[in-house]
């Protein structure tokens, strides 16, 4: 349950400030299929970053799973994160450096799990996405589609109730996009909550519901 | 973790050779630095104290003088007198003395065979040996039986022995003191010795019981006393006993600052100490200078390295990890950095060390010594290379901690 009530965030650079969010209340339920779209700086990734516990909001109340998340230091956010939440972005970032395994491993690693259970549950990952064979490569030498679904299996390593993706079909071709889609569906269907941007309607057609956002408020 | 942590080290380091070489050639120089400079200021103090001992180990030199003080219808400038016999008689007296002897000091001709040298005498008891280092290479010092029978032996410095005798054996020779001959008993081994008082260094004197001495060249009172302390600590007490004793006996006032002139090497090699403790203190912080040069140069690159990988840092707190994560990586990749150029430099001063001592000094050795990697050495710079480590590392770690996981995720 995503609660969000009178949300606003407030940039200020030197004497001007920017209002990204105005006044902003919205809320998920358990297990909905939502997608945030509008143009370009209508406040799409800033609520995202709220909501994904990256940024706090200025001012209003915020409460995730009947907590509130306003007084929360940035290390317990941290935590809430780790476990709660799983993010998917427009360009993967998966560490350049690190095969495939260890990107997906990286999440259970600050959660504490031991080396059994991380194991246990990459190999799961790995299969549910198929790209076991792909384990030990690094994101370079990986498809943008397969990039991203070692993404959303590194999302998914601490099987977080809550999923985020921001433009997750952005970079990929219409065939790579679909199979993330079916992904997610199957994500959705399994009682996961999903909160997706896009530009796209065409993708935005997956979900229950869509939430407009135009000049940091909601218009529908 | 380990494997991702050692392999974004390794990335870190091996990509860039140059920048890595230059990195670490700053810690490797700086460890270096520390650790030759240390080593010499240890040495250095050690040759030096070694030399101090030379003249005696623990010792009080007491000399008998004027009072400048009048005293009981005394008037001022009296001479102080002390027998031999009051000197022997002082640890009955006096508590806290370990070793005594009077000592009775002439410049006399000695002469073997053809070869005639005008070199100091002294008249002493067995006790002198200890105190003054003076210990037999052959033969023996003087003993008890040599006092007691006033016996003409004598001891004498490695080398007197050498321009009497050349290469013949000394022991069991006689020489002549002024026209009287002496039975050589002993030869002093070869010591280092910067420091001395009334006539030659022990290495060309003779010594010979002051009995004999008293009774053949009629000398009633000593040049000195001499003695060392039971608790070297206490010096100084123990010194106002003697005074405190002998102004009774003798007829002076205890408070007279000059009656008896006072040479306590205890307090010179207090200060002595001090001041090669200071010495090597300073070369170390020189030392650690050109270290902190290094820790520098770690900080800076390892800035860059924060700057590189911020959006690795992004990631990584989006996904849970806590600021102290991202700060001990960072931390301990400047620690590895510093500990690796620290192992280096270790190595290259073991050797430039060991260089150093196939290297024939000659008498520069007897000054600087031998310096070597003793521990004293080794946990200092340890240390210094963990301190400046920690301050190197803590920095860039703090600005990668304190990465904005928005801000970095949008680069």
């Amino acid at each position: 349950m995503i609660e969000l009530q009178d949300i606003t965030k407030v940039y200020r650079t030197g004497s001007q400030s920017l209002e990204a969010l105005r006044g902003i209340s919205v809320k998920i339920g358990k297990g909905e299929f939502i997608s945030i779209m509008g143009p370009s700086g209508s406040g799409k990734s800033t609520l995202m970053n709220i909501i994904g516990c990256l940024d706090t909001p200025t001012a209003g109340e915020y409460v995730l799973d009947s907590d509130k998340v306003a007084g929360l230091t940035f290390d317990q956010l941290a935590a809430v994160r780790n476990r709660k939440i799983g993010f998917v972005f427009q360009n993967f970032n998966l560490l350049p450096y690190a095969t495939a395994w260890e990107n997906i491993e990286l999440p259970m690693l600050f959660d504490g799990k031991n080396g059994r259970r991380r194991r246990e549950r990459v190999t799961e990952l790995l299969n549910a996405v198929g790209l076991y064979e792909w384990r030990g490569h690094r994101p370079s030498e990986l498809s943008g589609g397969q990039q991203q679904r070692i993404a959303l299996a590194r999302a998914l390593a601490n099987d977080p109730p809550i999923l985020l993706a921001d433009e997750p079909t952005g970079n990929l071709d219409s065939k790579s996009g679909e199979e993330i889609m079916a992904i997610l569906t199957d994500l959705w269907r399994e009682g996961r909550t999903i909160v997706m941007v896009t530009h796209n309607d065409h993708i935005a057609a997956h979900s229950e519901r869509t939430i407009r956002l135009f000049d940091g408020q909601v218009v529908a | 973790m380990i494997g991702i942590f050692f392999r974004n080290l390794f990335r870190d380091l091996v990509r860039q050779p140059l920048r890595t070489a230059l990195t670490l050639s700053g810690v490797v120089w700086g460890t270096f630095s520390v650790v030759l400079l240390l080593s010499f200021g240890d040495s250095v103090s050690k040759a030096q104290m070694k030399r101090f001992h030379g003249m005696g180990q623990g010792i009080v030199l007491v000399f008998p003088s004027r009072t400048t003080l009048a005293w009981q219808g005394f008037l001022k400038g009296k001479a102080v007198r002390v027998t031999p016999e009051t000197v022997e008689a002082i640890p009955e007296k006096v508590p806290g003395i370990e070793l005594i002897s009077p000592e009775f000091v002439g410049s006399r001709l000695i002469s073997y065979g053809r070869k005639e040298f005008r070199n100091t005498v002294r008249g002493v008891n067995p006790e002198f040996e200890l105190m003054r280092n003076t210990i037999a290479g052959k033969g023996r010092f003087i003993d008890a039986e040599d006092m007691t029978a006033r016996k003409r032996d004598c001891f004498i410095g490695d080398v007197l022995a050498t321009d009497l005798f050349g290469t013949e054996a000394p022991v069991g020779r006689n020489v002549l003191i002024d026209g009287v001959p002496f039975l050589v008993v002993g030869v002093m081994r070869t010591k280092l010795q910067n420091s001395n008082y009334n006539g030659q260094r022990d290495e060309r004197c003779a010594f010979i019981p002051w009995t004999t001495y008293s009774s053949l060249y009629g000398a009633k009172y000593v040049s000195n006393i001499i003695f060392r302390p039971r608790d070297l600590g206490r010096s100084k007490a123990v010194m106002a006993g003697v005074k405190g004793h002998l102004a009774k006996l003798i007829g002076f006032s205890a408070a007279d600052p000059d009656a008896l002139g006072v040479w306590d090497t205890l307090d010179f090699e207090r200060q002595f100490t001090t001041f090669f403790l200071a010495f090597t203190v300073f070369l170390g912080i020189i030392g650690s200078f050109t270290l902190l040069v290094g820790g520098v140069g770690v900080a800076s690159i390892m800035r860059v390295v924060v700057e590189e990988r911020t959006r690795e840092i992004g990631v990584k707190l989006a996904v849970g990890a806590r600021r102290r994560t991202i700060l001990w990586q960072f931390f301990s990749e400047s620690l590895v950095i510093m500990i690796l150029g620290g192992l280096v430099g270790f190595g290259l001063s073991a050797g430039a060390l060991q260089g150093a001592k196939a290297f024939p000094a000659g008498g520069f050795t007897d000054f600087v010594g031998v310096p070597v990697l003793n521990p004293l050495v080794i946990v200092s710079t340890v240390l210094i290379l963990l301190a400046i480590g920690v301050v190197a590392g803590m920095i860039p770690a703090r600005t990668a901690a304190s990465t904005d996981p928005i801000e970095a995720l949008r680069k």
